[in-house]
């Protein structure tokens, strides 16, 4: 495997290996000098305010993220490799949009439903990340909140299509798809995490999550 | 040229560190001593949080072979601080593993001294014993459950109570009764063609019931069974009680079909089964109190008949 088959991770992301191969990678290229933040003093001219640096890499990084833990990639058995450079930013968007289109489609009590799939979403990660560690597993708490935050991505794709379609029979159909890719992102995640004996049973609370949000998905009209 | 060589092994040398895959460990390069492979097992280890390694900057350690350290302190690299936890490299945000392996082990505490009697009831250390449990325990547990007329749960489950059980069943209890209790209304309503919208009190209303009847119905039961001195421990009622709801699963999904006689027999059978379940554990722990251990175990079997009543009504009468 030759450097140019290294994932070229954006120049923005902050980990600390990453970190030393973008110093090398300026120092060899002798181009500038991307990860310093400190910026010089601002000419008298406007000016892009300096937030939107930090912004876009915040967004970056989410970006990255979701590619890493959602969509297939080399990386993605390896539980140490995955996530490394997590963050809260990306699985708070994604519960907050759940929430807003699941509240979007329902007719009646829309405040009621947003409540309760925040809740869900919300205490159900926290729930499943006691759930790895009270079996004896072996996870870092916010890490794991931050991967069952990503892996709500197919869900709210699916619950905008269910948004803006409100065929029964599709809505059945999406759900069901997306339900099996939210799993399929969270499995090889959850499953390293625990002892093989009991591997079903840290599983399965994320299977039953899932199946519940997906379940209100298709039941909110 | 000579200077492009060492350039290239430098990245070579931080290239490899963050690959982990199989391929790159058999590849044979001559910069890649047993270190650089050292390194890469460490990274594809288990997560890092606890119990036994040093966490040399933000290299997770492989937590069963301990004798691995690294030091990159021959290369011209900038070496990881090696044993300080909160090392970084100061540029930005990172991500503060290390600050989460400081909470995590602090909140595992296994390897600390448990922190004075009452705040113990909130570290996860102390209810670890209660999820001791393999799948295989609680799938033979559940089964358990189904044959009621054994009576012997009580004393399988005695040295090692589990709480696993419990809660996930009544959470799955919780999500099958809103979903069937839902399905059965909307059915109800388009078949007669009338306007139906998706109730989300039944998910709330459900959740109380449940979660409310399995904390309160066992701890009130440990707290009279103290009174009458026959002692049980609270864990072992509240597995008792979690194991005697799964009966209930299996016939919310029968009561889909729309004959009311059905639904109730059904709801009959579910409650009787869960209620002779308990009842029978608990009557021979109970007998020795006396004789009024009759009226207990009698009052322990009509509540949970009553519950199974309580569901039949509330999910499935249906005013369209």
């Amino acid at each position: 495997m030759s450097l140019t088959d290294t994932v070229p991770l954006h120049a923005s992301s902050q980990s600390d290996i990453d970190e030393i191969e973008n110093l090398i990678n300026a120092s060899v290229h002798s181009g500038p000098a991307t990860v310093l933040p400190a910026r010089p003093p601002s000419p008298p001219r406007a000016q892009i305010p300096p937030v939107w640096d930090t912004v876009k890499r915040d967004l970056s990084r989410i970006v990255s993220n979701l590619k890493l833990v959602v969509f297939p990639n080399p990386y993605r058995e390896d539980p140490g490799k995955a996530l490394r450079d997590w963050d809260l930013w990306g699985p708070f968007f994604f519960i907050v949009f759940l929430g807003l289109t699941l509240s979007w489609s329902a007719s009646v009590k829309k405040s009621e439903v947003f409540a309760v799939a925040f809740a869900v979403l919300a205490a159900g990660a926290v729930i499943l990340t006691l759930n790895v560690l009270l079996l004896g597993g072996q996870i870092i708490f916010f890490q794991s909140l931050s991967l069952l935050g990503y892996c709500l991505f197919p869900l709210d794709v699916g619950a905008v299509i269910c948004l803006l379609k409100d065929n029964v029979i599709l809505k059945v159909i999406v759900v069901c798809v997306t339900l099996a890719w939210s799993s399929w992102a969270a499995y090889p995640f959850m499953s390293s995490a625990v002892n093989p004996r009991r591997k079903a049973l840290a599983l399965y609370p994320v299977f039953l999550m899932y199946v519940s949000v997906g379940f209100l998905i298709i039941a909110i009209d | 040229m000579w200077i492009q060589r060492v350039g290239l092994m430098l990245l070579f040398l931080a290239a490899s560190g963050r690959e982990t895959d199989g391929d790159l460990i058999e590849e044979p390069r001559k910069e890649k001593g047993a270190r650089e492979r050292e390194r890469e097992k460490m990274m594809s280890g288990k997560y890092t949080t606890i119990d036994s390694q040093k966490v040399s900057g933000s290299v997770p350690a492989v937590p069963d072979s301990g004798h691995f350290t690294v030091k990159l302190s021959e290369s011209n690299l900038q070496p990881y601080p090696p044993s300080d936890a909160r090392g970084k490299i100061s540029s930005g945000s990172q991500p503060p593993r290390d600050a989460d392996v400081t909470f995590s082990k602090s909140r595992l505490g296994s390897d600390e001294p448990p922190q004075g009697g009452w705040f113990q009831m909130f570290s996860i250390a102390s209810y670890k014993p209660y999820f001791d449990v393999d799948t295989s325990d609680v799938v033979e547990r559940i089964k358990d459950s189904l044959f009621p007329l054994r009576g012997t749960f009580n004393e399988k489950t005695a040295s090692n109570p589990d709480l696993y059980g419990p809660f996930w069943i009544c959470t799955t209890l919780i999500f099958v009764a809103a979903s069937i209790g839902t399905f059965v209304t909307y059915i109800a309503h388009k078949l007669k063609n009338k306007e139906w919208n998706y109730d989300i009190n039944l998910v709330t209303w459900s959740a109380g019931l449940f979660y409310g009847y399995i904390i309160i119905v066992p701890l009130g039961l440990y707290v009279i069974l103290k009174y009458f001195s026959v002692p049980s421990g609270l864990a072992q009622l509240l597995c008792l009680y979690g194991y005697s709801l799964f009966v209930f699963i299996p016939a919310l999904c029968l009561s889909v079909v729309p004959l009311e006689i059905f639904r109730w027999v059904v709801a009959g059978v579910a409650g009787f089964m869960s209620a002779t379940f308990v009842a029978l554990n608990l009557r021979a722990h109970i007998k020795s109190a006396g004789e009024r251990w009759f009226f207990i175990v009698a009052a322990i079997f009509l509540l949970q008949l009553a519950l199974g009543v309580a569901l039949k009504l509330s999910l499935f009468t249906v005013a369209v």
